[in-house]
């Protein structure tokens, strides 16, 4: 492969909102090599059986990843990153609970990485009294309003479906465009965190707490609440139809991630023929979480096979219509 | 004469008598003295030379006979890399002195920064080494920006970084650009952008200077430098100061920098006392109960000249920075896009259950709070462990204190808390803070000394070297005066007198890091710490507490002339 910019995730959210919970989680269910950056040891607790080795700066992961913090600041972790070894298929930032995400998210701009996706968290029984809090009320209504992904956390806890669906309308409202996830014990599935095809076959899913849930309006289980469509694409797709696609995302939208070749709009007389857009044809990475999309050119390596050109939407279950995708990837004349 | 005092010396040798135009005890019983009396590493005993040298067997030293003799200065709150600093080149508004004593005038121009730089470069032999400054401070160049363009002129192909004072921005050059990568294409909201749309060398904030890379990372590493921690210990002595507290700053969990620490101060040579508080920022791994233990430990080996105690935490940010937590009305004039309040460095919620482990653990906690609703939460913080865990003389103490309000005041005197006030902050930025950040009437009352004095709150006032130049004589003039920078007075019914004032450098400064039995007055029995001074801070015109000349320390009764290299 190629070399591609290292993705970013950020983890923010309110103290006890269940950030480290979901680093753990994250860890647990998937197979890429995740260098964790937190602010502070002192605030996050990555669970023992994941630790093969742990000194004053940094700890070793039994999957190959390493955890290191924002002690010496973020130059200083990156360094220690790039000098641990094998180079790390994504970087996860935990926030601490007060950070405005961002700010931490503006370190996904440096150069070599990319910011994936801001993912704030959100706990069910406690946001609505912190957003109103004497002290905090700012802060958590600062961090809300930061999110792409917003997962509303510990959902189980309250005690009926139609609480939970007004506490998430009002979610909405406070993180305009944020793709709004439910989750109990932060198990949120991992293609819907790190973009689809993330999660890993071999990850131990009996190690995965069982959410519980009743099924209801608008209440599901986690496996419950997502589906996904696929697009194979034989030939390559007009630019304007993808920038049209991401720039009127209906609701209900967890993510989009998608690898294909696209072509600019035909500009001149000459480009009469297929074989011209052929050769203008670029191989291009299209993703979208919550408000934040991206179409970024993908360096393709001529010694390994053409990848499969495809692109995933994992949606909430019954938002939209089985054919969503495809019948948005026809040319509209 | 008789030897039945020998063993009052360890050294065997007679006891030293100084005696001076005054020795100022601070000991309101005995207020002052003609001369001290010094045995050993201790005080002897103040008086007249006669009742002095009825105590033995003593020689006279007369240096001192035109000096004025007082308690070695303590500062309660400043950082090491006020040491580690000047191994970059200075080119802050302000006039500063370095650890060997030379007066760096202030650069009150963009082209004296420049001018500054142009002679630094061509100081420097090795031309791929980077030339690093500090303390660039664009507040007092409004309507200029210094930019890489300007930098270009001076400093040509050599990568050159300038520290702002603030430490939230750095200026870079091109060829410092050039190696970082920072070009067009930059997306990071960190890379600042001139009127071209171009990068035009500012980096905001650490996602914006970590851009600089090895520049920055070469920077923060020189503070932690033995060096540094020498230059720190030579500019308390060149101040007078002979304790310096470092507050935070150091990983004391790492064994590297704590053993520094132990090979710096035990060298009979270093010239202060330093107290090093246990802090949990900076990526500890311990849990706050294991670092309340590790501190009890550290106390227990503690020497003479390192000290350990004390806890630091943080709860907001900076007021000119408009990251400190204030209660409505919030900020006066915030820039453009603020948020409306500061930030919160640590959850209020978790305030006391922070603070609790070293509380109980006979601890000392003190806490970064520059805003009201920061005091606020630690006061309620400190009275929730107290209702959990009842403590006598704990002397909690609330940092920086800057917008304290009378009531909290009034609470902190009930509850057994100190303050320790940022006094500095009158003078270095009291006309922004009048104009800008909270408007005349909350800048009026900040640092509000004279409140403390009257609830009765046990108050010292610092510097947060090298945040601002350390120098307690200059702090104290700010506490007496409120001048600011530009010549006005800034709430002068929170002024205090020249005694409270340097009560507060001295005696309460030590209290407030339980040490009050051993440093802070000049009494029979204590180390013998002095600040020896060319003049008399009770008889000079108080506008001139600021200009008294400093011989030096004595620290443990070891003289310690300070180091004037004006050139
Ligand atoms: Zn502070
Ligand atoms: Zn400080």
């Amino acid at each position: 492969m190629s070399i591609q910019r290292l993705p970013v995730t950020v983890v923010g959210g309110y103290l006890g909102a269940g950030k480290t919970t979901l680093v753990n989680h994250v860890l647990r269910s998937t197979e890429e090599r995740i260098a964790v950056i937190v602010n502070d040891f002192g605030e996050i607790s990555i669970d023992e059986d994941l630790i093969v080795a742990a000194d004053s700066d940094k700890l070793t992961l039994a999957n190959g990843c390493i955890c290191c913090t924002l002690a010496d600041g973020f130059a200083a972790a990156l360094m220690q990153i790039r000098s641990a070894g094998t180079l790390p298929q994504r970087l996860l930032i935990e926030a601490s609970g007060v950070a405005d995400p961002t700010q931490i998210a503006a370190y996904g701009h440096t150069p070599g990485l990319r910011l994936d996706a801001v993912v704030v968290m959100a706990d069910a029984e406690q946001v609505r009294r912190q957003a109103n809090d004497r002290w905090v009320a700012d802060t958590v209504r600062m961090q809300l309003a930061a999110a792409d992904l917003l997962v509303v956390n510990k959902i189980d806890l309250l005690d009926d479906a139609d609480k939970a669906d007004d506490l998430c309308d009002w979610l909405a409202g406070l993180s305009a465009g944020a793709a709004v996830v439910r989750a109990s014990r932060a198990a949120v599935p991992i293609d819907v965190l790190l973009g689809p095809g993330s999660a890993s076959d071999a990850a131990d899913t009996s190690e995965r707490p069982a959410p519980a849930g009743v099924v209801a309006r608008g209440w599901h289980t986690v496996e419950d609440l997502f589906e996904s469509q696929t697009v194979v694409l034989d030939a390559p797709l007009p630019m304007p139809i993808i920038e049209a696609l991401l720039a009127d995302l209906p609701d209900g939208i967890a993510r989009i991630k998608g690898l294909l070749q696209a072509v600019p709009p035909a500009s001149t007389e000459d480009a009469s023929e297929a074989n011209a857009a052929e050769a203008a044809a670029t191989a291009c990475l299209v993703e979208a979480v919550g408000k934040r999309t991206s179409i970024t050119p993908h360096a393709t390596d001529l010694t390994q096979p053409p990848p499969q050109w495809a692109i995933s939407l994992i949606s909430l279950k019954g938002a939209l219509a089985p054919d969503w995708l495809r019948s948005h990837l026809q040319p509209s004349c | 004469m008789t030897t039945a005092h020998a063993d009052r010396s360890e050294t065997n040798e007679p006891f030293v008598i100084y005696p001076a135009r005054r020795v100022i005890t601070i000991n309101p019983a005995f207020p002052y003295g003609e001369a001290v009396a010094v045995a050993g590493d201790r005080i002897l005993g103040v008086g007249s030379t006669d009742e002095l040298a009825s105590w033995g067997e003593h020689r006279i030293d007369d240096r001192f006979a035109e000096h004025v003799i007082m308690p070695g200065f303590i500062e309660a709150h400043c950082h090491v890399m006020s040491g580690g600093l000047w191994n970059s080149t200075y080119v802050g508004y302000f006039d500063r002195r370095d650890p060997q004593g030379l007066l760096w005038p202030g650069c009150t121009s963009i082209d004296d920064v420049l001018e500054r730089l142009a002679k630094a470069a061509a100081d420097m032999t090795d031309d791929s080494q980077t030339l690093l400054a500090w303390g660039l401070d664009p507040i007092y160049f409004p309507g200029e920006r210094l930019v890489a363009r300007h930098l270009d002129t001076v400093t040509g192909d050599r990568p050159t970084l300038i520290l702002h004072a603030s430490g939230h921005l750095a200026t870079i050059n091109s060829a410092l650009m050039d190696r970082c990568g920072i070009d067009e294409t930059a997306t990071s909201p960190g890379v600042a952008r001139g009127g071209d749309g171009l990068p035009n060398g500012e980096l905001h904030e650490p996602a914006g200077m970590m851009l600089a890379g090895e520049a920055f990372v070469d920077m923060m590493k020189a503070n932690r430098s033995e060096q540094a921690r020498w230059r720190y210990g030579n500019e308390a002595r060149n101040a007078g100061h002979t304790l310096l507290t470092d507050l935070g700053t150091t990983q004391l969990w790492d064994p590297d920098q704590l053993s520094n620490w132990k090979k710096v101060t035990g060298d009979p040579t270093y010239p202060a006392r330093v107290m090093v508080a246990m802090s949990n920022l900076f990526g500890a791994t311990a849990e706050p109960a294991e670092l309340a233990e590790l501190c009890v430990q550290l106390k227990s080996e503690q020497t003479d000249k390192l000290r350990f105690g004390i806890v630091k935490l943080i709860l907001d940010g900076s007021i000119q920075g408009f990251t400190a937590r204030i209660s409505w009305p919030h900020y006066y004039k915030p820039p453009p896009g603020h948020i409306g309040n500061g930030l919160w460095l640590t959850a209020p919620d978790q305030m006391a259950d922070l603070v609790e482990p070293y509380h109980r653990a006979g601890l000392t906690v003190h806490c970064h709070c520059n805003g009201d609703e920061a005091s606020e939460v630690f006061i309620d913080a400190v009275e929730q462990v107290l209702e959990r865990h009842p403590r006598w003389d704990h002397r909690h103490t609330v940092q920086h204190c800057q917008l304290t309000t009378p009531d909290q005041y009034r609470r902190m005197a009930a509850l057994g808390m100190c303050a320790n006030i940022f006094s500095n902050h009158i003078y270095y930025w009291g006309d922004q803070h009048r104009d800008v950040t909270v408007g005349p009437e909350r800048a009026a009352r900040m640092d509000a000394c004279g409140t403390a004095l009257a609830s009765g709150v046990s108050f010292s006032i610092h510097s947060d070297s090298p945040i601002t130049p350390l120098g307690h004589l200059h702090t104290a003039w700010c506490a007496v005066n409120r001048l600011t920078a530009s010549g006005q007075v800034l709430g002068p019914d929170e002024r205090i007198g020249v005694p409270d004032a340097l009560r507060a450098i001295t005696i309460e400064a030590a209290r407030q890091i339980k040490m009050d039995a051993e440093i802070g007055s000049i009494e029979a029995g204590k180390l013998a710490d002095f600040a020896v001074l060319e003049d008399d801070p009770l008889t000079v015109d108080p506008m001139a507490l600021r200009d008294i000349g400093v011989w030096g320390t004595v620290l443990g009764g070891v003289l310690q002339p300070a180091q004037t290299s004006d050139a």
